[in-house]
């Protein structure tokens, strides 16, 4: 506990420290809000709710996405890539204490980012929703987003490769799951890809708790099988990348 | 009590064979070098005691527990070849983050001591200069109070100045009782710092004993001088203590066991030499015999 308490400190330092952190995850989901929601006027109908809350819940989804894909992602393979966890392994600090040192890290960040676009949202476009279904909808993409912490971890075995991967995974999953435009806009075909992206299957119930529609369980489960799918691919490459050498 | 037993210990690449069953024990107290040419299979040994690796074949004990158990690792300091220090972080908060991962941690003020970065506290673990980032990674690997150091190649890339400090804060350790395990090519490094010398080549032991019957047995001294004497070089050969001679013009360079006997021969026999020279020897020339007598198989 002590150990995860450690490293928990240290990575929370460095990723307040961290300026690409601030541009890619917080400036880029408000910065977008702040221009989208004037370019069509907030108080547009979909989907059973306005525009303005609908977006709202786009951009802190998307920023969320970033932070766990892209972020992560490039963070873990720096340290990879130094060393570093090699160390690591050698101290008390189990490779569970690790992994939840950077879980609960991406958690922070997370909730950071959603309370950030949400405030810009309600500050900027007056979007009013009970207490009751801010903490609902706050909850939901806080905890939703741990398949994307996955994929984080997966594109953090990439090495000198992942910062470029995690930046097109990102964009990638933004855009075909209906992040930056409603799939309500968009050709079928677009919309059928969209369906299987866990970006939407992410953003859905967002989206429907806005409009009084409640979770559904084919979103839960379709993100819970991306979970295992990730963690399972993660776990097999870790047992590829140790039968390898070090020199010497 | 041993802090370290390998039992007929293999480790494979793909079809690369690194280490070779290999068995040995290691006690607390002891200062121990694993030595060899690169490619020896040093790093794979200490990457198994660490339990970075596992082994293909046999078993690798540590404080008689499994090596990649982490509630073995609270006993050890570790510092590995081709590791940076993570960004974002001032050189104390690293050494706290360290601290905070073992149960009876040295003090912040010590660590920074014995890694001579008092000054450095405030700065960037990051932004250090390589010869410091070396001293930061000696004083995390200390973090721990560690019964057990572990060092794989500790002083390449530092200059003189700095592997004379590091030798010294290695000698305190050692002086205290504790147990240090380092790999290295150095010989010099190897013979000031160890009492036991376990030379690796192609992933086998092939010689396990203290740095001076190393040198005994392997090394000798070498004598060297000018003479006219036909056939001396021949009869030499077969003088008591002698393990080799090689001739180049009127020069003969002869490795012997025993320098003060040869000398006391050639100068009572009367021989005619000049311009005598004693050096060498020691466990520069024993290495290079070790690895060049034991051919790949």
């Amino acid at each position: 506990m002590r150990a995860l308490w450690s490293q928990w400190k240290a990575d929370l330092l460095r990723t307040v420290r961290d300026r690409r952190f601030f541009a890619f995850t917080l400036v880029m989901p408000v910065g977008f809000y702040l221009i989208f929601i004037h370019i069509q006027h907030g108080t547009l109908q979909i989907a059973g709710t306005f525009w303005s809350a609908y977006f709202m819940v786009s951009m802190a989804t998307f920023g969320v996405v970033g932070a766990s894909v892209n972020t992560l992602g490039v963070r873990l393979a720096t340290e990879r890539k130094s060393g570093w966890v090699r160390w690591l392994r050698t101290t008390p600090l189990s490779s569970v204490g690790y992994a939840l040192s950077k879980i609960f890290t991406q958690m922070v960040l997370s909730l950071l980012i959603v309370v950030v676009v949400f405030l810009v949202a309600r500050l900027d476009q007056h979007v009013s929703l009970s207490a009751a279904k801010w903490i609902e909808i706050v909850l939901w993409i806080w905890i939703g987003s741990v398949p994307f912490a996955a994929l984080g971890v997966l594109i953090g075995m990439a090495g000198n490769a992942a910062q470029v991967l995690g930046t097109m995974v990102y964009l990638a999953l933004s855009l075909l799951g209906g992040l930056w435009t409603p799939i309500q806009v968009l050709p079928k075909t677009m919309q059928e890809i969209a369906r299987v992206m866990p970006t939407y299957r992410y953003a859905h119930p967002a989206w429907g708790l806005l409009a009084n529609r409640g979770i559904q369980w084919s979103d839960v489960l379709i993100l819970a099988a991306y979970t295992i799918g990730f963690v399972a691919l993660a776990a097999f490459i870790q047992r590829r990348m140790e039968a390898k050498p070090e020199a010497g | 009590m041993a802090v370290i037993e390998f039992d007929r210990v293999s480790k494979r690449f793909g079809t690369k064979e690194a280490v070779r069953s290999i068995t040995f024990r290691l006690e607390a107290g002891q200062a121990v070098a694993l030595l060899g040419p690169n490619g020896a299979g040093k790093t794979t040994s200490i990457q198994m005691m660490l339990g970075l690796l596992k082994p293909t074949q046999g078993t690798v004990a540590l404080f008689s527990h499994d090596p990649a158990h982490p509630a073995s690792h609270d006993r050890i300091g570790v510092v590995l070849q081709n590791v940076s220090v993570p960004e974002r972080l001032k050189v104390k908060e690293c050494l706290n983050l360290f601290r905070g991962f073992y149960a009876r941690p040295k003090s912040l003020d010590e660590l920074l001591d014995l890694g001579g970065l008092a000054e450095d506290a405030d700065a960037m673990a990051h932004a250090l200069s390589g010869g410091k980032t070396r001293r930061l990674q000696f004083a995390l690997a200390m973090a721990g109070n560690p019964d057990v150091l572990f060092m794989d190649e500790p002083t390449v890339g530092m200059d003189v100045a700095s592997k004379r400090h590091f030798w010294d804060s290695l000698r305190s350790f050692v002086g205290e009782g504790r147990t240090l395990v380092l790999t290295t090519h150095d010989l010099q490094e190897a013979d000031l710092m160890t009492d036991r010398i376990l030379v690796m080549n192609h992933g086998r032991i092939i010689a396990d004993a203290p740095p001076e019957a190393i040198k005994m047995q392997f090394g000798g001294r070498q004598v060297k001088f000018s003479s006219g004497a036909m056939g001396l070089a021949e009869a030499i050969k077969s003088w008591p203590g002698v393990l080799d001679v090689q001739v180049a013009g009127r020069q003969l360079a002869v490795l012997t066991q025993d320098s003060d006997a040869l000398l006391r021969r050639l100068f009572l026999d009367g021989h005619d030499i000049r311009d005598v020279e004693v050096g060498g020897g020691g466990l520069e020339e024993a290495f290079v015999r070790l690895t060049r007598e034991d051919a790949p198989v």
